[in-house]
């Protein structure tokens, strides 16, 4: 297929999109150092190309599932600022009334339909919406965001391959960061390329750097034009890297080489992209600066809303949950 | 005035022990220095100012505390 051509506007709202994750994901971890906020978080620091790129490719009427280590795609898909921070840090302003938090950060109505704590799950989720869509007549399409550890459990065979039969319009896109929680990828599986999977379903698979925006895009751009069009299932295999590890805190990485996260830490997407996009002259340094400035503004307001939105009631405990209390 | 509380630093952590102050008391600081140094039973974390003024100790070398507990201010 034809690499499709990004425009300059394009490459600006994707740069955008992902130094706003990096500020959010700044913000959270330094309230959390300091004691401010007392919550689990799962950084996607690393990993922002991928949804931001992914998102340059899809409309708001479609839908994606995600991670613990989803903020970066649920961002990226235009969930609002303040929400999302306060869901994060458990306030009741946020998109579940913070009682989601990371495991659970969702917003249907911008298309974030789910995000599990269990891994693997959000696959046939994802299956499954797409075949709402084909049944229905729409042509939205999804996006299930996942793992390269995910792509070794069981629901990743069932989704794809129900995807595949069906001509689902569905994407997998295996966000591949060389470590499953504590384990480098190639101790739990034998072969190099996840995207080489694809084949074993007669689906479309490729192999992208995840920290290419450029390359994310137009690997996003083709797989949504097939799915939209009626031509099936895609899976990406994007590569990238965690650089905070797995969970934030006591996480110092010790079970990693220091040559690969040197090796990662001077391939970070975020200033990467930046240059590429000063040495195109599709901005200059000061542009790049006020863009920078104005999202971190942003961020930090956002947060400081964040911070003022009250926990949760104790007598919200069974609202919206299919729990029922249980005499004590 | 901004209390210093023991972060929540991980899923199973729940208390950590002092092990030293990177700045004595009385010391003027900027919001995000790193202050003080923590033990968990995994490994060592540095904590960071939660404000810029003056540091307060209230903690104590080598004793433990709970998630959340205050261990000094800035004042």
């Amino acid at each position: 297929m034809e690499r499709h051509v990004i425009s300059n506007d394009t490459r600006i709202a994707i740069y955008r999109s992902m130094y706003r994750i990096f500020a959010v994901d700044e913000a959270i971890r330094a309230q959390v150092m300091r004691g401010a906020v007392s919550i689990i978080y799962y950084s996607p620091r690393g990993q922002e190309g991928v949804p931001a790129a992914m998102s340059a490719a899809l409309r708001d009427d479609d839908y994606i599932t995600t991670t613990y280590r989803g903020l970066h795609d649920t961002l990226a898909k235009g969930a609002d600022l303040r929400e999302v921070i306060a869901e994060v840090i458990g306030r009741s302003g946020g998109t579940c009334k913070g009682k989601g938090g990371i495991m659970h950060l969702s917003d249907p109505r911008v298309g974030v339909m789910v995000t599990s704590g269990i891994v693997g799950a959000g696959l046939p989720i994802a299956t499954g919406l797409a075949l709402r869509s084909q049944m229905t007549g729409s042509d939205s399409v999804t996006v299930s965001y996942f793992g390269d550890g995910a792509s070794n459990i069981g629901a990743f065979h069932e989704a794809l391959n129900m995807a595949a039969v069906w001509r689902l319009p569905v994407i997998f896109v295996c966000q591949n960061n060389e470590y499953g929680e504590y384990t480098p990828r190639l101790d739990s599986m034998n072969i190099e390329k996840i995207s080489d999977r694809a084949g074993s379903y007669g689906m479309a698979g490729v192999t992208v750097d995840g920290n290419d925006p450029d390359a994310m895009y137009a690997a996003a751009h083709a797989a949504v034009t097939r799915a939209r069009e009626g031509g099936g299932p895609t899976l990406i295999e994007a590569k990238t890297f965690r650089l905070m590890g797995h969970v934030f805190g006591i996480d110092q990485m010790q079970y990693m080489p220091k040559e690969q996260l040197a090796a990662a830490t001077e391939n970070d997407p975020v200033p990467a992209y930046r240059r590429a996009l000063v040495a195109d002259g599709v901005l200059t340094d000061e542009s790049a600066n006020e863009l920078e400035k104005s999202v971190t503004e942003e961020v930090n307001e956002a947060m400081q809303w964040a911070l003022t939105s009250p926990v949760p009631d104790l007598s919200e405990t069974y609202t919206d949950v299919y729990a029922e209390v249980v005499p004590a | 005035m901004s209390d210093l509380v023991v972060p929540r630093i991980g899923v199973a952590v729940t208390e950590v022990t002092i092990e030293e102050w990177l700045v004595e008391d009385g010391t003027t600081v900027t919001e995000g220095d790193p202050i003080l140094t923590v033990a968990t039973d995994k490994t060592e974390v540095e904590i960071e100012a939660p404000a810029s003024g003056v540091l307060r100790q209230s903690g104590l070398l080598e004793e433990t505390y709970a998630v959340g507990a205050v261990i000094g201010s800035i004042v």
